[in-house]
């Protein structure tokens, strides 16, 4: 195929592929072809056998320590499992008698006998349908690196940084290996957003675009790219115009980000020097990075749903730890407030059951309370990771309805602090237990569960859809969930009113908080702690900081008076 | 020996995490241990061999066990897959 440089003139081109990862990269094209190593090898005689089987052996030897220390360095999960993968496969009791088969047997060289060896179960794979055979090229990776060791080759090549990598497919370990060398941006032939290179390139924030037909044979070396990973497509020579028109969009998002910067840098006070606090909700490692960027202090709500279902931690008390140990290293010397698995209602556990209402059914603490091993072993690994960094950690029970079940876990805690202590481990005796309000029985009830309680968090979407009986995930009526109606004020108003009563703190953590006049009415009632994605963090502070307490008192008893969600939200809109 | 049928219920099937765990619970037996899909025959403790079975959700397995710790091997194995590798939740693979 010709090549754009060929080109007298560079002509601009645009390409398009899926998004795998966003961001905008502008950079020079690096070109990565993997070519299968060449086979030297040579049918041997009998007396070279035992030096063939050596070199085979040896080749085991180093790309198990390249993976081993590549797998070291690694914080994200899903590369290190993938690593893991092929650790395992280079101890493959089948793949081993195989190839030592072909060299006793056959007389081939060790590469020759590798290759042939994988190249069976390739075509074993071939023959399947289904996406996970694409998957092959994991396996493919081992064989060449196997092959290259065994010749003597580097082939470890190295990029430029700022870069854009174009590649006809990479395998988990070339991306983890090549975003070592700061490249700007991958492209790639082949893979859906779906594939492990673009789940990897975005855990590791590279913008990357997949499933660009040809881009490997079409983009020449050198050539400059704008790789628009939002969009999924790529200018390749782009005209000046095009140029400009990238760089004032690079620019615009560069000027919102330091803008957004310096408000995170800002001390969070009102415009009449009162203090709030802001902090993240958290799901996944990867995003701890956010809590730092956008200056949260700490985290408001660490879901732990991802875990049980995602992971291989399930039933694994040890990595459970590893997990909030990470967190509370990570978000230093801020606190983290830990919820309880919350299985149900809209996340899918299933264990078999059918429910006909799950949002009304059996859900966080009513599902933990009839599992206990899963609840105390959860329990443990948070009150283990607490002792290492104590009176950094809170406990959150979800979907409290009764004053019994909140005894339980209070008892339950105690328990297990016992427990550990007799085992000799550090123990945060100190530590907070606190309840999310998402029930209006537990509303109407604030001051009752607020003594029995360190704290309490409104949890303001489940509230509002139970206050209001609206699925919001149910299209049909949607519109009828809303989540600043009066009623919700109302009730809010009656839970932070019982958190003064009783010297409870009270803090916000639905998407209520990240709405930034909602902030300021939230903060008029006395909360003066929401957490929110940290993303739309700079926006709630700018809210806060520029108006005084009084306003926010003033905004909250216009609010109380409201019978209609439109004239909260007039109100809201000329705030 | 022990035969059994099962089938793979997890979302995004027997993919590289699943294979490699799978691998390493049938390693820790003394049995032997096959898996027969749609007219292949693996050795269950190889990665590999395993991989290449390329098992979707839905694909339908026939374990063969045999050895001295068949009746505890097929046990966890067979818990194992029919528990969907823990991975409940639509993969995000």
């Amino acid at each position: 195929m010709k090549k754009m440089s060929d080109n007298l003139q560079a002509e601009e081109v645009l390409l398009k592929g899926a998004a795998a990862a966003p961001g905008i990269a502008v950079g020079k094209a690096s070109l990565y072809r993997q070519r299968r190593p060449r086979i030297y090898g040579q049918n041997i005689t009998d007396d070279q056998v035992g030096h063939q089987l050596e070199r085979f052996e040896k080749a085991l030897d180093v790309a198990r320590e390249e993976l081993d220390s590549l797998r070291a360095d690694q914080d994200h999960e899903d590369a290190s499992d993938l690593l893991q993968t092929q650790i395992q496969m280079l101890g493959d009791p089948d793949l081993h008698s195989r190839i030592e088969n072909e060299i006793k047997n056959n007389n081939k060289a060790a590469d020759a006998a590798i290759d042939k060896v994988f190249e069976d179960y390739l075509n074993v794979m071939k023959r399947q349908e289904g996406v996970l055979k694409e998957r092959s090229v994991d396996i493919s990776d081992v064989r060449d690196r196997l092959i290259q060791i065994v010749n003597n080759e580097d082939g470890k090549p190295r990029f430029e940084p700022g870069t854009i990598l174009v590649a006809h497919n990479l395998s988990p370990r070339e991306v983890i290996e090549f975003s070592e060398n700061n490249i700007a941006g991958i492209i790639m032939d082949k893979g859906g957003t779906t594939s492990h290179a673009a789940i990897l390139a975005r855990a590791m924030q590279i913008p990357a675009i997949v499933g660009v037909k040809d881009a490997s044979e079409t983009i020449g070396a050198d050539e400059l790219l704008i790789l628009d990973g939002v969009e999924g497509s790529i200018v390749v020579n782009p005209s000046t115009t095009t140029r400009k028109k990238y760089d004032e969009r690079i620019s615009r998002v560069a000027e919102e980000h330091s803008r957004e910067q310096a408000l995170c840098e800002k001390k969070s006070e009102t415009a009449d020097g009162h203090p709030f606090v802001l902090r993240a909700n958290v799901e996944f490692q990867e995003e701890l990075n956010f809590v730092d960027i956008y200056q949260a202090e700490g985290i408001g709500l660490l879901r732990t749903e991802s875990m049980y279902l995602h992971q291989s931690s399930f039933r694994d008390e040890e990595k459970q730890c590893d997990f909030y140990r990470t967190v509370l290293k990570a978000t230093h010397p801020h606190p983290v407030t830990v919820r309880l698995f919350d299985a149900g209602g809209d996340k899918f556990f299933d264990l078999g059951q059918e429910e006909q209402n799950p949002f009304l059914g059996w859900r966080g603490i009513r599902m933990l309370l009839d599992q206990r091993p899963l609840l105390e072993q959860q329990l443990k690994a948070i009150l283990k990771s607490a002792g290492t960094y104590p009176g950094r950690t809170r406990i959150l029970v979800p979907m409290v309805t009764t004053l019994d079940e909140v005894e339980i876990i209070n008892k339950t805690v105690k328990k297990l602090q016992n427990q550990l202590k007799e085992n000799n481990c550090k123990v945060d005796e100190d530590i907070e237990v606190g309840l999310m309000v998402e029930v209006p029985n537990v509303a109407v009830q604030a001051e009752d569960f607020a003594r029995k309680t360190d704290f309490l968090s409104i949890g303001t979407n489940d509230l509002t859809q139970y206050l209001l009986a609206v699925d919001r995930g149910n299209e049909r009526i949607s519109n009828l969930y809303d989540q600043r109606h009066p009623a919700v004020w109302r009730l809010i108003q009656m839970v932070a009113e019982a958190g003064k009563r009783t010297g409870t703190p009270v803090s916000v953590c639905g998407e209520l908080s990240s709405d930034p006049v909602a902030a300021c009415c939230l903060l008029g009632m006395g909360i003066n702690e929401l957490s929110m994605t940290p993303a739309l963090l700079p926006k709630v502070k700018q809210a806060l900081c520029s108006h005084t307490l009084k306003e926010m008192d003033q905004l909250v008893s216009e609010v109380l008076k409201c019978t209609t969600t439109a004239e909260v939200d007039s109100l809201f809109s000329n705030f | 020996m022990i035969k059994e049928k099962v089938t793979i219920v997890n979302n995004a099937g027997l993919h590289a995490r699943p294979a490699a765990a799978l691998v390493k619970l049938a390693s820790k037996f003394e049995s032997d241990f096959f898996i027969h899909m749609y007219g292949y025959k693996v050795n269950g403790k190889s990665i590999l061999g395993v991989m290449t079975l390329a098992a979707e959700q839905g694909a339908e397995l026939e374990l063969e066990i045999d050895g001295p710790d068949e009746k505890e091997a097929a046990e966890s194995i067979i818990e194992l897959i029919e528990d969907g590798f823990g991975e409940v939740y639509e993969e995000d693979e």
